[in-house]
């Protein structure tokens, strides 16, 4: 009696750890699905039930698509790593032990290699064979990790197989290809149809590989989530809770599929006893149907995905268009647009250096002239651009370009300080970008995520210009930079100081005018300012690569850009003050009134724009930048 | 069975080039300098000097530490919560372990993405905090948010190998312990946990693999000035565009984990009898 009473208290704890324990497991998973049904933006208060978010994932173009990359790849990567696998594991235990022992070393490599060498290694081997990033590219990608997990799950089942048995199969009249399907497969299919799952569950989660070798706009569910955190969207968790229920779904079905058919097999048991028997191989061929079809679907529809369209290749910064203006496009001249994405001009420049190509790219000022002297770019026709004097002449010719033969702007700026006016003294404004040096807002500031703007801001805090090459300048700059992080612990941030701004997170924030008047139009407590010491003026254009063979296409993406209509719908939805005046004017009258920032400051003498830097000062900035992160 | 000897020979030519020649890449790039084309390269070992400055040895040690932290965290919650599943019923523990399986099947991304909402200054912990008459406190961007996101997204990779050893034991012997006079504490440490080294051995391995190199939850949770090796090589290949000293700091990756490996088997009783 009083055991079981203690075995009873000892059961109420256990119950609750594990409680406790699947607690702090299903959190995240429940607050997803619980926010895939807010009415509103926000994934921290549920301000009622809707089912918007869902509809918009059924009709947003780039999650689809990444939905049906991410199923297909997966079906594919499973069924060719599965039969290489179950081949190779049958062929093992027969082999010498030298190639045995070869082969299962070599096959741990993926299995114990941090995911980041595996990617980084075939990112590099892609790369030097000049092999066009995308599609087959993270195919071969997920082939090679997860066949090693269907080899380290067949093989053990193999090794226990009786020699024997296929000898006799063989003996007695069938050909080895016979036996091998006949006898063997039957006989290991529980480790290949744990493959099967392991497989495709590696392939179906991967990020980090996938990441670092796509290209073309090929897209999985993991990138488009990475992408898109860096601004709110519900719509992932709509799609997250449809994944959630599908993979419950088929791991209730995976777990009671076998108990049934335990007791089916019983029944067979039972009606062989009979008499009845059912063949064996009439099961095998029912397996072979089903396989058989799925390949062929995904077939299907991976030609019809390809279309024979013309295609436009445009890599652009992230969030900074308003997608819809891209169906609107696609649907006008009847073409495909394969539309990609970069978080700032260096990682743009890396993609071009690893041999990437696109039709349009849509870089900053130093960048582009970078461009024009490694001669990447093509010459623009402005007699194509019917649109042409819709752009605000004030802004052209600056001096990355002077005559605009490369650029047609798309958005321009400055940079500044965003900061909450209920907690920021107007006297500190005094300061400048010494401002981010106050201890009064220690903790309490974000900064841009960025290696020149940030050299731009302690540069020009120093009284030195933003282009400078002399070491001491830079060293200055770099003790500057390295001092706020120790005394005021700044958080760096892309994107996703939108969303925590807009949140009144914290009192400061570095960021772009066109973030600015973004986010002030969401939250009245902001302003914004431009220390005197001078900033950085940016001028953001479309330039054509000089590899394109879409001139006549590039050119007409460019032009419909600069009508009037489209780029007020463009600046709506990004923010940023656009070059055609009457979009800039509607804005006015519009989303932004009154709102100061989308009104660019520009003209301080101290101001500059960004010139190109030789490789020498690029490398020396960089290496100090990569410093101050690791700091 | 010596006819399908050949059928090895697609694997071998196929793991060569996909396996093989990639890794071999990485040693060449972090020994040699001359920019991302292999066609001027010099032989140098300025990459690895660079990883030995104080900068980036921190990040390395930063990046061991929350390593182990997190195996830590993992390895005391895990066990403990394989070890009380094991005391159910079969059929209860059948559910209780997919259970624990199911969140591994959900990506990654998705999970800390979620943490992100429940983390940050306005979010769900806050909002109770707050409602319970507590101050709101800072928890995005830090080493307790980075943590915990990697607690959660691995520790079903402890849970689930320690089961399975857990699982195993015969019940008559821990019955056999205790009549040879054991007492629990001595029973489950002299019996118990000694059987169950090979789970542990291989959940460590696995969290330990995961936690150090990774770069997706310290970006998400930790913020753009949040470093670890795993971001340091992102940051050299993607934004930086030195994949020289991104391939040498791949390389002493690489190498650190195998140590760790070679060291962890060496406790593992069974694979130690195996070979």
């Amino acid at each position: 009696m009083e055991e079981r009473r203690i075995q009873k208290k000892h059961k109420t704890g256990s119950v609750l750890y594990i409680i406790l324990c699947f607690l702090f497991l299903y959190l995240p998973i429940l607050v997803t699905m619980i926010f895939s049904f807010n009415s509103s933006k926000s994934l921290t208060r549920f301000q009622g039930f809707s089912l918007t978010w869902y509809e918009r994932l059924f009709t947003d173009n780039e999650i689809m698509g990444a939905v049906y990359v991410s199923i297909s790849i997966a079906l594919l990567a499973t069924v060719i790593s599965t039969i290489l696998g179950t081949i190779t594991a049958i062929g093992l235990s027969k082999s010498r032990k030298i190639i045995k022992e070869i082969i299962i070393n070599v096959n741990n490599i993926p299995i114990m290699n941090p995911d980041i060498v595996t990617a980084i290694g075939l990112m590099i081997l892609f790369s030097s064979l000049k092999i066009e990033k995308g599609y087959l590219t993270m195919l071969l990608a997920h082939v090679c990790f997860c066949t090693p997990y269907v080899i380290t799950s067949v093989y053990p089942k193999v090794r226990n197989l009786d020699p024997a048995l296929a000898n006799a199969a063989m003996d007695l009249g069938a050909t080895p290809f016979q036996a091998l399907t006949k006898v063997i497969l039957p006989m290991i299919k529980e480790g290949i149809f744990a493959g099967v799952l392991l497989a495709f569950t590696m392939s179906f989660d991967d990020f980090v590989v996938s990441y670092f070798i796509t290209g073309n706009g090929v897209k999985n569910i993991s990138i488009v989530v990475y992408n898109m955190t860096r601004r709110t969207n519900p719509t992932i968790n709509a799609l997250s809770t449809i994944v959630i229920v599908v993979i419950m779904i088929t791991l209730v079905v995976v777990n009671i599929v076998p108990v049934l058919t335990k007791k089916r097999s019983k029944k067979n048991l039972e009606l062989e006893k009979e008499g009845i028997f059912i063949s064996k191989n009439e099961r095998l061929k029912k397996y072979t149907g089903i396989i058989s079809g799925i390949i062929l679907i995904v077939v299907i529809v991976l030609t019809s995905y390809a279309g024979n369209k013309e295609t436009l290749k445009i890599f652009n910064a992230g969030e900074y268009i308003d997608p819809d203006l891209i169906t609107e496009f696609e649907k006008e001249y009847n073409c495909r647009v394969i539309y990609e994405t970069f978080d700032s001009n260096e990682s743009m420049y890396t993609k071009i250096m690893s041999g990437e190509t696109y039709d349009i790219i849509v870089p900053s000022d130093y960048m582009i002239e970078r461009l024009i002297k490694e001669n990447r770019l093509a010459e623009i026709d402005w007699s194509r651009l019917s649109n042409r004097d819709n752009l605000n002449k004030n802004i052209m010719g600056m001096n990355f370009d002077s005559e605009n033969k490369y650029s047609v702007p798309y958005f321009y700026g400055t940079v500044g300080i965003l900061y909450d006016k209920t907690v920021v003294k107007e006297d500190d404004l005094k300061d400048g970008w010494n401002l981010l040096k106050n201890t009064r807002y220690k903790n309490n500031i974000y900064m841009y995520d960025s290696e020149r703007d940030a050299f731009m801001i302690a540069l020009k805090a120093l009284g030195y210009s933003m282009n400078t090459d002399k070491k001491e300048e830079i060293d200055a700059a770099y003790n500057w930079l390295i001092e706020q992080r120790v005394t005021m612990n700044p958080v760096d941030v892309g994107d996703d100081v939108i969303d925590n701004m807009i949140a009144g997170n914290k009192a400061l924030a570095v960021v772009y005018s066109g973030d600015a008047a973004y986010i002030m139009a969401e939250n009245q407590n902001l302003e914004f300012f431009n220390p005197d010491e001078g900033t950085n003026e940016w001028f953001d254009c479309m330039v054509i690569m000089n590899s394109s063979e879409k001139m006549i296409l590039a050119h007409k993406f460019i032009d419909f850009m600069l009508d009037v209509e489209h780029a007020t719908a463009n600046s709506s939805f990004v923010g940023y003050t656009s070059p055609v005046e009457g979009a800039y004017q509607n804005m006015l009258e519009t989303d932004y009134k009154g709102i100061s920032s989308y009104t660019p400051v520009m003209g301080n003498k101290n101001n500059e724009i960004f010139r190109y830097q030789t490789a020498e000062t690029k490398g020396y900035f960089a290496d100090l930048w990569t410093k101050i992160k690791a700091h | 069975m010596k006819h399908y000897t050949k059928l090895v020979r697609p694997y071998l030519i196929w793991s060569l080039l996909i396996i093989v020649i990639p890794l071999l890449m990485i040693v060449i790039y972090s020994v040699t300098t001359g920019g991302n084309t292999l066609v001027n390269i010099q032989f140098t070992l300025d990459s690895f000097k660079k990883f030995a400055e104080p900068v980036y040895l921190q990040v390395f040690l930063k990046s061991l530490q929350m390593g182990l932290i997190t195996v830590g965290f993992c390895f005391f919650i895990g066990y403990f919560l394989a070890y009380t599943i094991c005391k159910f019923s079969e059929h209860a523990q059948n559910y209780m372990i997919l259970l624990v399986t199911i969140p591994m099947w959900i990506n990654t991304l998705l999970r800390t993405y979620a943490w992100i909402g429940i983390l940050s200054d306005n979010g769900i912990l806050n909002t109770i905090l707050e409602k319970l008459g507590f101050s709101s406190i800072s928890f995005m961007y830090t080493d307790f948010a980075v943590t915990l996101g990697m607690v959660s997204d691995f520790l079903p990779f402890m849970v689930i190998p320690i089961y399975t050893s857990l699982s195993k034991i015969d019940d008559s012997l821990i019955e056999a312990a205790h009549d040879l006079g054991a007492n629990n504490i001595q029973t489950f440490f002299k019996v118990t946990f000694k059987l169950s080294i090979p789970g542990v051995v291989s959940g460590i391995i696995t969290t330990f693999l995961l936690s150090v190199s990774t770069f997706v939850i310290p970006k998400l949770l930790g913020g753009g000035q949040y470093m670890l090796i795993g971001n340091l090589i992102e940051s050299q290949f993607i934004s930086v565009g030195n994949w020289n000293f991104g391939s040498a700091i791949s390389v002493i990756l690489a190498v650190v984990i195998l140590v760790a490996i070679t060291i962890m088997r060496k406790i593992d009783p069974e694979k130690t009898e195996d070979e």
